[in-house]
């Protein structure tokens, strides 16, 4: 039986990171994980992440995923796949499936960082093949590159539903619509923003009555459901759909805790370990890192790692007390600034009325998934001024900065708090770069020129389709609500290492249109429909 | 006996319902009405309706159904679902065949 420092169970960010962590402080480490490629969910992501720069903010979570695996291996750290931690037993001996056998382990510290699996509804045909999770989408989209379906339905408005929405797209799929029982929008709002004005519908306060077909799903019904969750007669709409994605919510993977003997609690997010800040639990020697230990974002998980993975290296006297503290200091103030904001854990179920600034919040955003033009108007990111310059749809308070940085010349103004909204400052000229239209993570950002020629504005808006217009096409200017407004041609498409496949098109439009235009389509699609 | 019958008192009788058909537990086909019918005949905890219907038992262990059957128990009894013990972890946490099961390593060598 091999003996090791540290056992991490789990090769995502959280496990990862930690083991990165405590190889660096000399522990020698082995990570298993059961799937063939090691990342975890990180590989499917292929959207830029929000957050502080420090933590990896605009950078998309598959090249996340590579430079941590670069690291660990860069540490020493041996990360074992297809090995699936089997069980877990009394003085942190793990028993675990490699090949075609079963394998015994001894770590004098253990971290699980198992991660959490997907929830799933019932409804009459949800057996059905073509109903499927939303992590099964991005396995088929971004893992293997095959179409998970034609025409699709997804329930679920939390950012795993409007993220997995738009990747759906992205892959050539259409949603056709976006339901969910609650009666606002779960996720950020900037990401549903992305695809409203695609022109996928929201359907908030709706469920799904029933997935159609006899060998596979040809259609949906949803129906509207009251403040009781009950059903509304007669408010029956029918899709007809190939794929229904559920994206209903993650449950930790956390038997392995249980198993141990590791206290537990019950709690609405699920079945979690009781542990401290720094991921101990009741077993001395096992720590817990990253979605195991409660729902969050990868963000989070990667600190929560690292903090764990520094925990463990004091656990077993690789450093001393003072060291700890000195190490995790900066880590828990980035985890600290991570769940600040509209969407902070306490403030789960709670309904905001007002940003930080006193702003009211738009309801719009919240009820169809778009900001309405006379909404848009009293946040501090949209301006109206002479020449070229930012407009920043960004309007509620996440923990995201990157576009602050992205102005070389400062026009953009978050300050220390990073959940705050980004602001202009009117008096710094921009030169229309767009490095802030493809730093922002939430698309959320476009450069406006009123006055572009007479008559006519300039709106610059970042594009995550193929093929990319061209220079001249002709088209059509959709609003945010993804309603055509008005004919638009392209006269710019910028493409540059530095915005990371986020492309800038630059659209002519009507002057009168340009606080509504807000995405483009060529005339064939126009023609297609 | 009397216990039981304590137990199974203030939960009422067994009801039918409209979506008792549908299929909770994949793995092992067992549905709603199943689950619902299990409760009324004296399985109160997620152990006893484990072994009694097999559910969560399947190729998946669980993963997908244990919280879905949970919350039908759960409702049953008219409590809620935090108050349910999960079922007991055992390993091996994933299906694993028995020729790789029984092929453990040998002691230290």
């Amino acid at each position: 039986m091999e003996r090791y420092d540290l056992i991490v169970a789990g090769a995502g960010p959280a496990g990862l990171s930690a083991a990165i962590e405590a190889a660096k402080r000399g522990l020698r480490v082995i990570v298993f994980d059961e799937n063939e490629k090691p990342g975890g969910q990180l590989f499917k992501q292929i959207h830029k992440f929000f957050g502080s720069k420090e933590d990896k903010a605009k950078i998309r979570g598959f090249k996340i995923g590579k430079d941590l695996l670069e690291e660990a291996n860069k540490c020493g750290v041996e990360v074992v796949l297809n090995a699936i931690v089997i069980g877990l037993y009394l003085d942190k001996e793990v028993t675990v499936k490699i090949g075609d056998g079963i394998q015994h382990f001894k770590g004098d510290t253990l971290i699980v960082a198992t991660g959490a699996s997907e929830n799933m509804v019932t409804f009459d045909g949800w057996t059905l093949p073509g109903v499927i999770g939303a992590g099964a989408a991005q396995t088929m989209m971004n893992l293997h590159h095959l179409k998970p379906g034609n025409r699709i339905l997804m329930l679920g408005s939390g950012n795993v539903g409007l993220v997995v929405s738009f990747q759906l797209m992205q892959a050539g799929c259409e949603v056709v619509a976006l339901v969910d029982a609650a009666p606002k929008v779960g996720g950020y709002g900037v990401h549903a923003s992305k695809i409203a004005r695609c022109g996928v519908p929201f359907y908030l306060s709706h469920t799904i009555i029933k997935a159609e077909g006899e060998q596979f799903v040809n259609g949906v019904i949803i129906g509207e459901v009251d403040s009781s969750w009950e059903m509304i007669s007669g408010t029956q709409k029918h899709f007809d759909v190939d794929t229904i994605c559920l994206a209903v919510g993650l449950s930790p993977m956390s038997q392995l805790l249980k198993m141990a003997g590791c206290h537990m609690k019950d709690t609405p997010g699920g079945y979690i370990p009781e542990c401290d800040e720094k991921g101990a639990t009741s077993v001395p020697g096992i720590f817990v890192a990253g979605d195991v230990s409660g729902i969050e974002e990868a963000s989070s998980a990667m600190i929560e790692g690292r903090i764990s993975g520094i925990a463990a290296a004091e656990y077993l006297g690789f450093i001393d007390k003072e060291e700890l503290k000195k190490s995790i200091e900066k880590q828990e103030k980035a985890l600290i600034s991570l769940r600040e904001g509209m969407f902070a854990p306490e403030n789960r179920g709670r309904s905001i009325k007002k940003t930080e600034e006193g702003i009211d919040v738009s309801i719009n955003l919240l009820k169809k998934g778009y900001i309405e033009e006379t909404e848009i108007e009293r946040f501090p990111g949209f301006t109206k001024c002479k020449g070229v310059h930012p407009v920043i749809e960004c309007t509620q308070n996440i923990p995201c900065n990157p576009c602050q940085e992205a102005c070389v010349k400062k026009c953009i103004k978050i300050g220390e708090k990073i959940t705050s909204l980004p602001a202009i400052d009117e008096t710094k000229e921009c030169i229309g770069c767009g490095m802030c239209v493809a730093s922002c993570s939430g698309q959320a950002i476009f450069l406006v020129n009123e006055e572009y020629e007479q008559g006519y504005a300039a709106i610059t808006l970042p594009y995550e389709f193929l093929p990319l217009p061209e220079v001249g096409s002709q088209g059509k200017a959709l609003d945010r609500s993804g309603k055509e407004i008005c004919a638009a041609k392209i006269i710019d498409v910028k493409t540059k290492k530095a915005f990371d496949y986020t492309h800038l098109i630059t659209m002519k439009v009507p002057a009168d249109m340009s606080r509504k235009a807000r995405f483009f389509v060529n005339s064939r699609r126009c023609e297609d429909e | 006996m009397s216990k039981l019958k304590e137990r199974m008192s203030g939960i009422g009788e067994f009801m039918s319902q409209p979506d008792d058909q549908l299929i909770i537990c994949r793995c092992e086909e067992i549905t709603k009405g199943e689950i619902r019918k299990a409760v009324h005949d004296g399985m109160f905890t997620m152990t006893e309706i484990r072994r009694y219907l097999r559910t969560g038992m399947g190729l998946c262990q669980g993963l997908t159904c244990a919280s879905m059957v949970k919350r039908i128990v759960a409702r049953e009894l008219l409590i809620s679902s935090m108050e349910l013990e999960p079922a007991v972890s055992r390993a091996p946490m994933r299906p694993v065949e028995m020729k790789i099961f029984g092929n453990e390593e040998k002691e230290v060598k």
